[in-house]
């Protein structure tokens, strides 16, 4: 008898439409136990893979830049140090600022990244448009105030500010609000 | 054997190749010469294996949420610490210890024993040639296995105790176990947990000071950056451990070892005063690392 | 609409064969724990495959965080143990899984040993699973020091010193696997490369070697 060995063929009637085979009821569980060894192992893995987009971003301390009495109505650049801690790496970047009072005697820090394509700007630095914040990798040009003029999408970002006993202190980079 | 004699076989080739036309992927051995009942591999038999490997699961998951992974300290060449291999590696260990496998010896007690054991056991099919299976009935082979399974548990245990009585005597904890336990402290105080080595930055020293406005008028930030780190010319963080002032005011005056030109009268052609030069020094003299 | 990719497939690969071999082969009673108990000693094998799974998924996860360098090693693994989420897990299992991975083949190799399922035709196959513990040994050897804590370096330089002692080739065979005069970066480098790269490639060689061997001459049968 070689038929002792087939569970699933000759050895049984083929089961009714809405009866489960003993074949489909081992699948079944198979499959189960299956999926339960898959997630068991690989779910602790995933959540730590995705770990870094679940953090929320911390919070940009305030950092003290210069006296208030220094700035003028002409932007001026001042660079100033971010303690920045990357995973288990901690290190101290230099970031800067272009600083002005605009004409409501507000204090304006621009953050020097082109929104173009993420050159650095400078104040000043193309003799063809006096008075303006130029790009020099494609020419993206930007008013006093940061208001975008030619190639770039966007106006420039910029830092929030505060100030406290004479000084300015920078916070985190924030979309333009100054320019409409 | 499971498989027949296929000496008979009839050869067919597959078109005028001399690919011989096979029956496809593998020919399953046939089990029928096996007593009892054989069942399919998928869905039977895999579900009994999956069910042994569910509970295998269920126990190693919970071993990895209960027993952290030992980590210890940064490697430091000159900590005071028992090396210990991992613990399939013991036996090894403690056998290099024995009189006739270490010293000058050692050659014989890597190769002569551990060597030849292994070899052996590579070889195994190759030295047991006989037909017999069961093991009570393979006296030479069966009591040579046990053997080395004795003398791997022996030495095992020989090396761990010895450790753990050597931890006792000098009165230490293992690292991982202290590093947990400090780190537990240093959580419940509300400190950083890390044991990690911080690489400091040194920050620059009275950065307010009018200092760092000659800094940036006489032109050192052309070769030592605004921010001091240094560009073309070195970095001066820290400049005040390495020179005093009276020597910076000599770099200064007369440069630096033909890499720095002397400065000193470009400053005062800028319009740069005696005092303040003199003062830059003092500043950059003050430039030391925190400790 | 899968049916459809997987006939399509089918029509020119004729890849059904190959599944349905592996799905419908038979398994004879005296290994199948559910007939008799003491066979659950056949499981050992499936288990390890099942462990070095797991090995080889937390591993290729671990490295998303890990840095081979010897200032940042161990700043990397402390900083994903402890401060990402399921850091403790992903590393346990890699840590406890490769205790359990020697444990799981030793018990195998046993169970291969005293059953003689090594005898004729099996030699080659006991000769590539000898060769797989002598990988799995060496996966262990060198994933040890990729923490880069004192434990590691300790035992690592203790193991250098070990191979140093072989007679004639010791002392270059030392300097190869340190990668220069004093166990540090080039060693850690190297070490790394050997547990991710070339070990791992070998391994997979060899195990798909021990399985085609296995489904070729088929499981050994009853004493």
């Amino acid at each position: 008898m070689s038929n002792q060995n087939d569970h699933h063929e000759a050895s049984q009637k083929p089961p009714g439409r809405k009866e489960m085979s003993r074949r489909q009821f081992l699948t079944y569980t198979l499959g189960g136990a299956t999926a339960y060894m898959v997630s068991g192992a690989v779910l602790p893995m995933i959540r730590f893979a995705v770990d870094p987009i679940l953090h929320k971003g911390s919070k940009g301390n305030f950092i003290k830049v210069v006296e208030v009495s220094k700035i003028t109505n002409e932007p001026q650049e001042f660079s100033f140090e971010l303690q920045q801690q990357d995973g288990w790496y901690s290190s101290t970047a230099t970031l800067s600022a272009w600083i002005r009072k605009n004409d409501k005697g507000e204090i304006v820090a621009l953050s020097p990244v082109c929104k173009h394509l993420g050159c650095t700007i400078g104040w000043n630095n193309d003799k063809g448009y006096p008075d303006e914040y130029h790009c020099p990798c494609h020419g993206a040009r930007y008013t006093k105030d940061g208001k975008n003029l030619a190639v770039a999408p966007k106006p420039l970002d910029e830092y929030t500010v505060k100030v406290d006993n004479g000084w300015i202190y920078l916070g985190q980079i924030v979309p333009n609000k100054h320019v409409s | 054997m499971a498989h027949g004699d296929k000496s008979n076989e009839k050869v067919v080739f597959v078109g005028d190749s001399r690919v011989r036309k096979g029956k496809g992927f593998i020919v399953p051995p046939d089990y029928t010469a096996y007593p009892g009942k054989s069942e399919a591999f998928i869905p039977n038999f895999l579900l009994k294996e999956w069910m042994v490997g569910v509970v295998v699961l269920v126990g190693f998951l919970a071993l990895t949420i209960a027993e952290p992974a030992p980590l210890g300290y940064p490697a430091n060449p000159n900590a005071n610490i028992i090396p210990m291999p991992d613990w399939y590696f013991l036996f090894l260990y403690q056998f290099l210890k024995l009189p006739y496998a270490s010293g000058q010896y050692v050659a014989f007690g890597i190769l002569g024993v551990p060597g030849v054991a292994f070899l052996s056991l590579l070889l195994a099919p190759f030295l047991d040639k006989g037909k017999e299976r069961r093991f009570y009935r393979r006296p030479v082979a069966s009591s040579l296995m046990i053997l080395s399974l004795i003398s791997l548990f022996y030495l095992t245990n020989v090396s761990w105790t010895h450790y753990q009585n050597e931890l006792k005597a000098t009165g230490q904890v293992p690292e991982h176990i202290q590093r947990e336990e400090e780190a537990r402290e240093k959580r419940a105080k509300g400190l950083p947990t890390s044991s990690a080595i911080q690489q400091k930055e040194i920050a620059i020293v009275d950065k307010e000071d009018t200092a760092m406005e000659t800094f940036k008028k006489a032109g050192c930030v052309a070769c030592h950056a605004a921010d001091l780190k240094g560009a073309a010319g070195p970095s001066l963080r820290g400049v005040g451990d390495k020179h005093n002032k009276d020597e910076i005011m000599k770099i200064i005056k007369e440069g630096y070892e033909g890499k720095m030109p002397p400065q000193y009268d470009n400053m005062i052609a800028q319009g740069i005063t005696d005092k303040e030069i003199d003062h830059l020094a003092d500043w950059l003299s003050k430039q030391k690392a925190a400790k | 609409m899968f049916k459809g990719i997987y006939n399509w497939v089918d029509e020119r690969l004729d890849i059904t064969p190959i599944w349905r071999d592996v799905a419908d082969h038979e398994v004879p009673e005296h290994v199948n724990p559910a007939h008799h108990f003491s066979a659950f000693v056949y499981c050992f094998g499936g288990l390890t495959f099942f462990i070095t799974v797991i090995q080889i998924l937390s591993g290729m996860f671990l490295t998303m965080y890990y840095v081979p360098d010897i200032i940042n090693a161990y700043g990397s693994v402390e900083y994903l143990q402890t401060k990402v989420a399921f850091g403790q897990i992903v590393r346990g299992m890699h840590h406890w899984g490769a205790s359990l991975v020697i444990v799981m083949m030793f018990l195998h190799t046993l169970r291969v040993f005293f059953t003689g399922s090594y005898k004729a035709p099996r030699e080659m196959n006991w000769v590539v699973g000898m060769l797989i513990f002598f990988v799995m040994i060496g996966l262990g050897l060198t994933g040890y020091l990729l923490p880069w804590d004192n434990k590691a370096y300790f035992a690592t330089r203790v193991t250098l010193q070990i191979a140093d002692s072989i007679p004639v080739v010791g002392p270059y065979l030392k300097e190869l696997m340190q990668g220069g005069q004093i166990v540090g970066a080039e060693t850690l480098t190297r070490f790394f490369a050997v547990h991710v790269f070339f070990l791992p490639a070998v391994l997979l060689l060899l195990l798909v070697g021990h399985f085609i061997m296995i489904r070729r001459q088929g499981i050994s049968g009853p004493l």
